[in-house]
């Protein structure tokens, strides 16, 4: 078993620790509470990224969505990319997001999420669950809103998880909180880059 | 080859090179301005994601209820603005465009102080932008 310090979970305010063992993953909020635990036959994939507060592991699972655990170091890679292989034999891939800050790229809709890439690498990513209203605004311009409490101040898990925002509570965890997003999408799409489009996964 | 040199070019500006770039502010999940870089640093669903100031058109603050909004629009095609030479991305006929980003705050001050940073980093970039034209003629 690997165990990991300062680690939060879904945007959660307070850190926890993360464990992952054998039989799958769990995070104990360190100021106490229940743990969160995801079943090892539950984890689908695994992706290492850069985001806010350290580097983070993030899991898609078969039927728990989108799960986001930040505040690892970078030297965490190799003993987590070793326990992944071993316990679920899961190839934990390093994604590199695109830094060029360009806003244009291409839209691609995964099985769990819409991801933007820059140059094929991903700028950011949007699990489906935090969206809750999209919209044809314009001519080419598709509109995506996001699920945020009414108030901004519920704390996601109503805090037994030491804050976590679990699916559909993602966008209202930080002090900026992302309401829409406006896509230009060109509206000239041939038969050929339909097909691509179908084919990617 | 004019078309070659303008995207030589455009290609140029970049918020990045390494994820360590980042100014540590990033971790609060907050818009940071990194004046430095001419980019602002946006978090999007627990991810810092940089615009440079070169993809910004616009930012505008409004206030609806207990919440103070950021709206940044950002240069895409159709809106009739900007140069056609400034706008090689545009080029590429499939390429999707983030738009515009909305984000809401309490703090309908620190909203203000944002998008006044970001309206001077604009118009900034936009002056050196000028000088270098003038050096090159």
């Amino acid at each position: 078993m690997e165990s990991f310090e300062r680690i939060y979970l879904d945007l959660s305010k307070q850190p926890g620790k993360c464990r992952i063992a054998e039989t799958g993953l769990g995070w104990k909020p360190s100021g106490g509470g229940d743990t969160f635990t995801l079943d090892a036959n539950n984890i689908q994939a695994a992706q290492w990224s850069r985001a806010a507060k350290g580097y983070e592991l993030k899991i898609l699972s078969r039927n728990a969505g989108v799960i986001q655990l930040d505040g690892f170091e970078q030297e965490d890679f190799d003993r987590t990319v070793k326990v992944f292989k071993l316990f679920y034999g899961i190839n934990l891939e390093n994604k590199e997001h695109a830094l060029r800050g360009w806003n244009w790229g291409k839209a691609d809709f995964g099985k769990s999420e819409l991801s933007f890439n820059v140059q094929n690498r991903p700028a950011f990513e949007v699990p489906y669950t935090e969206i809750t209203n999209t919209n044809l605004a314009g001519k080419n311009e598709v509109a995506v809103e996001f699920s945020l409490p009414a108030n901004g101040s519920e704390t996601g898990t109503n805090g037994h998880l030491g804050g976590a925002r679990g699916k559909g509570r993602k966008a209202g965890a930080g002090k900026d909180q992302l309401v829409e997003m406006r896509f230009y999408i060109p509206g000239t799409v041939t038969k050929k880059e339909e097909n691509e489009d179908g084919e990617e996964k | 080859d004019t078309n070659g040199v303008q995207q030589k070019k455009f290609k140029k500006f970049e918020s990045y090179k390494r994820d360590n770039q980042f100014p540590s502010r990033v971790a609060d999940l907050a818009i940071v301005v990194d004046v430095k870089a001419a980019t602002i640093v946006l978090p999007i669903m627990g991810r810092p994601v940089p615009f440079h100031i070169n993809t910004i058109k616009n930012a505008s603050k409004s206030d609806e209820g207990d919440f103070a909004y950021l709206r940044i629009n950002f240069l895409s095609p159709g809106q009739g603005v900007g140069r056609k030479d400034e706008r090689d991305p545009f080029e590429d006929p499939n390429a999707h465009f983030i738009r515009s980003l909305t984000f809401r705050s309490k703090d309908a001050d620190r909203m203000a102080d944002i998008a006044q940073q970001v309206t001077e980093l604009r118009k900034n970039a936009v002056r050196r932008e000028q000088e270098k034209k003038e050096l090159e003629d």
